[in-house]
């Protein structure tokens, strides 16, 4: 498989897997996070070869806060420009509690087969 | 690494800005915002490097402007597609009555003729605002504190505008900006102000402000007399039927319009008073058409003051 299949199909996964991803960085920081932050720390977990862009959360933030799931606040930072802060909300931890359970069972049954293949 | 990558934080917006080009405006105002704010903490977090030096990794973390450009693409997609009021589910092609009368059962109908009755009340404190403010700043220009109270003036000038637009997208389903413009790098106070005489969104915005009040009066006016006519006519049968049944004390006036001691048009029969509240349907879904379009309308004419477009 050549590179830009590869990184296709890793586009396609990462659809609802960002969203995924930030609800439960935001549901396990009992602080306010801004973009930048977020990015970080998805790029500390991420040693090596990064998954995404981190350029790709920011919309994803924007759709999530959009939806009702986050709450945002802006505050003005004398290091730099004005940052946007985002909070998980019950709504959102209600669909992160959802989409978790979902994900665990796609893994299940994707494993089932991918597991089974190469044994 | 492509000959034309980004080699500084201007580069890399103006790039995305190509890249996002023929996207609504608002959307590449929030991108901007976005990439602006991770690519400036991005330097900070370096003081150790050049900010072509950090640039040069950006592609590699934050995306290359093409792949950020494509992530709002298809974000905005799918919000847009997930946020949107179904359209009034019309089986083939609606007839003309159908879909003059087909308004009341939008919602956007409805809250565009609340947007009309509340431009009055925005428009007038837009306006005393905007005055206020001016005068103020012409009269403390020769203090010392002039500069800071007129920055503070246009700032939040900028945030009403962003509220306005807020307000709008929700009435309308226009979009409009999720981001104010970003201020840019921190720079002194007389680079600020020069800056902000220089940008002509200033000045947009602070005409839209002052327009606000004449057209809120307009708007106000054709919305609430539409209103009151539909309405009186729409409930005439009620009147009419209280009178008869003497639910209503006498001396009920059944006038609809009066000049001195003339009334035109009141019914006094169920007859002419079930005419009247065909009369009045036909006005009330007249209403709704209008402030369908005025606020639509309304909405292109705020877009082309308020949001950046460069």
């Amino acid at each position: 498989m050549d590179d830009s299949q590869a990184r296709k199909f890793q586009k396609d996964l990462n659809a609802g897997l960002v969203a995924l991803v930030l609800l439960a960085i935001l549901e396990r920081t009992a602080e306010d996070l801004y973009g930048y932050e977020i990015a970080k720390r998805l790029q500390k977990a991420n040693e090596g070869e990064a998954l995404f862009k981190e350029g790709t959360i920011y919309p994803v933030l924007r759709s999530l806060a959009a939806a009702g799931l986050l709450t945002s606040r802006v505050v003005p930072s004398y290091a730099g420009p004005p940052r946007r802060y985002y909070r998980i909300t019950d709504e959102g931890r209600v669909t992160l509690r959802d989409w978790s359970d979902i994900w665990r069972q796609t893994r299940t049954f994707v494993d089932r087969f991918i597991e089974g293949s190469s044994a | 690494m492509s000959p034309n990558a980004p080699r500084s934080i201007d580069d890399y917006l103006q790039q995305l800005r190509a890249a996002l080009a023929g996207q609504d405006p608002a959307l590449i105002q929030d991108a901007l915002y976005d990439a602006e704010e991770y690519l400036r903490a991005e330097v900070a977090a370096h003081p150790d490097k050049s900010e072509a030096d950090v640039l040069e990794l950006i592609s590699s973390t934050y995306g290359a402007p093409e792949e950020v450009a494509a992530a709002y693409r298809d974000t905005e997609a799918k919000v847009k597609a997930a946020l949107k009021t179904p359209a009034p589910r019309t089986l083939g092609e609606p007839s003309g009555l159908r879909r003059f009368f087909g308004v009341f059962m939008d919602v956007r109908a409805y809250t565009s003729l609340f947007y009309m009755l509340l431009t009055l009340a925005t428009g007038i404190f837009y306006f005393v605002f905007v005055v206020t403010c001016i005068a103020l700043s012409a009269g403390f220009a020769i203090l010392i504190i002039g500069i800071p109270f007129f920055l503070a003036f246009i700032g939040i000038a900028r945030v009403i505008s962003l509220g306005e637009g807020r307000l709008l997208e929700a009435t309308t389903g226009e979009r409009m900006p999720r981001r104010p413009v970003h201020p840019g790098p921190p720079a002194g106070w007389l680079t600020r102000i020069g800056d902000m005489l220089k940008d002509v969104r200033t000045w947009t915005t602070l005409l839209y402000l002052l327009v606000m009040l004449p057209l809120g009066i307009i708007y106000f006016i054709v919305a609430a007399t539409g209103l009151g006519i539909g309405v009186r006519c729409a409930l005439s049968p009620l009147i009419v039927l209280g009178r008869d049944f003497a639910i209503l004390p006498p001396g009920v006036s059944l006038g609809m319009i009066q000049f001195g001691h003339h009334a035109i048009a009141s019914p006094h029969t169920l007859l002419g008073s079930l005419l009247s509240m065909a009369f009045g349907i036909v006005i009330l879904a007249a209403v709704l058409h209008v402030a369908r379009w005025t606020a639509r309308a309304h909405a292109r004419f705020a877009k082309a003051l308020l949001v950046e477009t460069r």
